[in-house]
């Protein structure tokens, strides 16, 4: 087989200089992502706080000590207790258990929407960036106008023509959250798309689509998966916005956003009601970033050289 | 330099101390109201948009409710009616003023009356008061009504919030205007109308009850009710209606006073009785057995903060409330009746909700938890409060939603809610039967025969009506330290010129 780096132009620098992945799988690089991010602490944090919530929503259903949605007419905003450890809400529901309970919708459409927005603008962004011409400028200003919509409004909109139905909302906030995902995976593309070993794939005369995803995929998903970690702490953010407007997650299920905006009105009454949802929330969100964050100074100390915009 | 500098920062901010710190004017009593219109409230007090409570400081009525929904005098001193109770004869106050200076008369009272029929302007106490046939001036302080038909408590709808006595001259005598300009002559005038921000009215020290308490009164539009809350923690305003769930944010705290106000206020569950599923009597019937009402007001209200019901829209301090019916829980009996409805398997339905009144969405949740006991999947939709009224209330589509009334006296809401074409008809009731029983019961000359009648009218609608009215809730009010004179009754009748501030 033909070794890329060794028919570079030695001013040019090779591919192992430029730290790309010249022989690599999109699985290897993830797995490579993985261990630099758990060789700093802040990625230890975000990826031990993240994988916990991720845990707990999981199981959440078979850990709880009571019904998320039992109601208890005699304990109207009760203080925390040996019974209820986190003291309980307006209607008498145990905010323990709804606080474990309450990140499960909201994880699981981010997790989707993120998933979706990072497939979908990965390979808007690659595409445009190797075919160029008129569907780059095309995807490009798509993207921009896209970007000038005040995307909460919008957001809004659609989930008040279908209240109560939080699924609806993930082809809209993966539409949204995919802009920038797009930006980053062309601009990543663009710096590979030129490198000899993308040109050497080409000559060999192999498939466009093999050349998209054996030989430019490996080396922009990194950058690809930092923005899509950022994009899901903010659309995390966005939904539980959603959620206390009342237009996310429908009543009764627990919902950290609904939690908060059910008890914000007695909040100095029963604090309990809305500190748990909140620190619930926040830690997720913070997890979330220290991970991107985490992974951004792992990928950029790596690729520095080429640097991540164009 | 240094020093100009800082001194000319000084200024500015104690400039901006003076601007912003200037001491709250202990003559403004100052309140909120929720911009439930959005900005649409009008000062005309028949308009379905009536600015509550701007209309009640403005405008004066002939009589006010008193004890048990009594009449007491007003602007008419005294009254009278034919045997038969199809003419009612009183007569006016002299020497009353206008805000604008001219005498009101016979003539004003007839004509506000008038406004009242006018179909031009869709006013809802026209459903109650259509049997009024003619209205004349029979001389400057007599007014004489014809009604179409017998009614002894005549002068018990008279009390109406709405039926306020507006200028004819002030309209140049056209009943189809709509009048905007505040001119009663009511304890307070109208000085600056923003319904949106700050709606400002000033003492009327003519008024005919003497002087009100405060020089002005300031009406700003606080739409969220933790925004209100905070306001009056704040002393940003004096006076405001809670959720009873939030009194203990006041409770403890000396420099507020938490009035308790038994009222027949009542969040019904509407089912729209001329759209499927609701249509059938069964279902109805069913989605009423299923629900445990005392859990229900404990839940969302609390036992304290209102007085239990059995669906019937008539609250227990009224005197023709009747007390005989009884709704216990039937959850068996309930999915018996659903399933006789075609419904073995129980039913999904939606429920549409919004916090228009704080305790809106907890009642919706609380009722899906005791329904899904019965099979019945209540699926709540949560929608914008703003707007809830114009865009979701009433209509065929939303055949399930939540509701909201102030307390009524029982023949003003058997017949502005249950009759059929009544603006407010929110459960598409049509009975010819039930308005036959309400019209034998306005004519009847006898207490006691009237209240069998309305309480009859009361067990068909707990019965067979659409709405599901589990309690009834007290007014919870917080007011100021500061603020004194208080009375201990229902906001519709609240004395807002005796309320005084220090």
């Amino acid at each position: 087989m033909l070794e890329p780096a060794s028919i570079t132009d030695g001013a040019v620098g090779s591919a192992d200089q430029k730290g790309l992945n010249v022989n690599s799988s999109p699985k290897r690089s993830f797995q490579k992502l993985l261990r630099i991010i758990l060789s700093t602490p802040s990625g230890v944090v975000g990826f031990g706080v993240v994988a916990a919530h991720v845990v707990v929503a999981l199981i959440a259903p078979a850990i709880v000590l009571h019904d998320p949605l039992a109601q208890d007419p005699n304990q109207i905003m009760a203080a925390p207790s040996w019974t209820h450890p986190f003291g309980t809400d307006l209607l008498g529901r145990d905010v323990l258990s709804r606080t474990l309970e309450g990140g499960r919708v909201a994880i699981a459409v981010t997790a989707l929407s993120a998933l979706l927005a990072l497939i979908g603008g990965a390979a808007i962004g690659i595409t445009a960036a190797m075919r160029g011409g008129w569907f780059d400028s095309l995807t490009m200003r798509l993207v921009e106008s896209i970007g000038a919509l005040p995307y909460l409004l919008f957001l809004l909109v659609l989930a008040n023509a279908f209240p109560g139905s939080a699924f609806a909302l993930v082809p809209a906030l993966a539409i949204f959250y995919s802009t920038s995902i797009v930006r980053v995976s062309r601009a990543a593309a663009l710096s590979v798309a030129s490198a000899d070993f993308v040109t050497a794939a080409r000559v060999r005369g192999e498939k466009a689509i093999t050349v998209l995803l054996r030989e430019v995929l490996p080396n922009v998903l990194d950058v690809v998966l930092v923005d899509g970690a950022l994009r899901w702490a903010s659309m995390l953010l966005g939904f539980s916005s959603l959620s206390f407007l009342g237009f996310g997650v429908a009543p009764p299920t627990p919902d950290w956003g609904l939690m908060i905006s059910d008890a914000r009105n007695v909040m100095a009454i029963a604090p309990w009601a809305v500190f748990w949802p909140c620190v619930a929330l926040s830690t997720l969100i913070l997890g979330a970033i220290f991970l991107a964050d985490a992974a951004s100074k792992a990928v950029g100390l790596q690729r520095a050289p080429e640097g991540l915009n164009p | 330099m240094y020093r100009s500098r800082s001194a000319g920062v000084m200024v500015l901010a104690l400039g901006a101390f003076a601007l912003f710190s200037s001491p709250a004017l202990s003559e403004t009593l100052r309140i909120s109201h929720n911009l439930g219109l959005g900005g649409r409230e009008s000062l005309d007090p028949v308009s379905p948009n009536r600015f509550l409570p701007a209309i009640a400081m403005i405008y004066d009525r002939l009589v006010n409710p008193g004890k048990n929904g009594l009449p007491e005098p007003s602007l008419a001193l005294s009254w009278n009616s034919s045997a038969d109770f199809t003419e009612w004869t009183l007569k006016l106050r002299e020497g009353v003023r206008f805000h604008n200076g001219e005498p009101f008369s016979a003539e004003d009272a007839a004509f506000s009356l008038k406004r009242i029929l006018n179909p031009k302007l869709a006013s809802p106490v026209r459903s109650f008061l259509g049997i009024i046939d003619s209205v004349d001036a029979v001389d400057a302080t007599t007014l004489r009504v014809q009604l179409k038909q017998a009614h002894a408590d005549f002068l018990m709808l008279l009390t109406d919030y709405r039926v306020r006595m507006v200028s004819s001259k002030a309209a140049h005598g056209d009943l189809d205007a709509v009048l905007d300009s505040g001119i009663g002559t009511g304890p307070f005038k109208l000085s600056k109308l923003d319904a949106r921000n700050t709606t400002v009215l000033a003492a009327n020290p003519e008024h005919w009850e003497g002087k009100p308490g405060v020089e002005e009164v300031d009406i700003i539009a606080i739409a969220d009710q933790d925004a209100r809350n905070q306001a009056l923690l704040a002393g940003q305003i004096d006076l405001a209606s809670v959720a009873p769930n939030e009194v203990g944010l006041f409770k403890t705290n000396k420099q507020f006073v938490v009035q308790q106000v038994p009222a027949g206020k009542f969040n019904p569950i509407v089912m729209r009785t001329d759209v499927a599923p609701f249509n059938d009597i069964r279902v109805r019937k069913a989605l009423k057995m299923l629900a445990d009402r005392e859990s229900l007001r404990k839940l969302v209200i609390g036992d304290a903060n209102g007085s239990l019901a059995c669906d019937e829209p008539v609250w227990p301090g009224d005197p023709y409330f009747n007390s005989s019916i009884t709704c216990p829980t039937d959850v068996e009996g309930a999915k018996r009746l659903l399933s006789e409805a075609g419904y073995p398997n129980g039913l999904s339905l939606d429920l549409y909700t919004a916090s228009v009144e704080p305790i809106m969405i907890p009642l919706a949740e609380a009722y899906q938890a005791q329904a899904a006991k019965a099979g019945v999947k209540v699926n709540v939709k949560v929608v914008p409060a703003d707007g809830y009224w114009t865009n979701v209330w009433m209509k065929p589509n939303r055949p399930f939603v939540v509701g909201n009334w102030g307390q009524r006296a029982a023949d003003q809401v058997l017949n502005e809610v249950f009759r059929a074409g009544a603006k407010w008809n929110e459960t598409a009731w049509n009975r010819p039967d039930f308005e036959a029983l309400l019209d034998q019961a306005r004519s009847s000359a006898s207490f006691e025969e009237r209240k069998s009648i309305y309480g009859k009218a009361q067990a068909v609608l707990a019965e067979e009506g659409g709405q599901f009215i589990p309690f009834f809730r007290n007014e919870t009010r917080v007011y100021s330290s500061s603020v004194d004179n208080v009375s201990h009754v229902p906001d519709n009748m609240l004395p807002w010129h005796k309320i005084t501030k220090k």
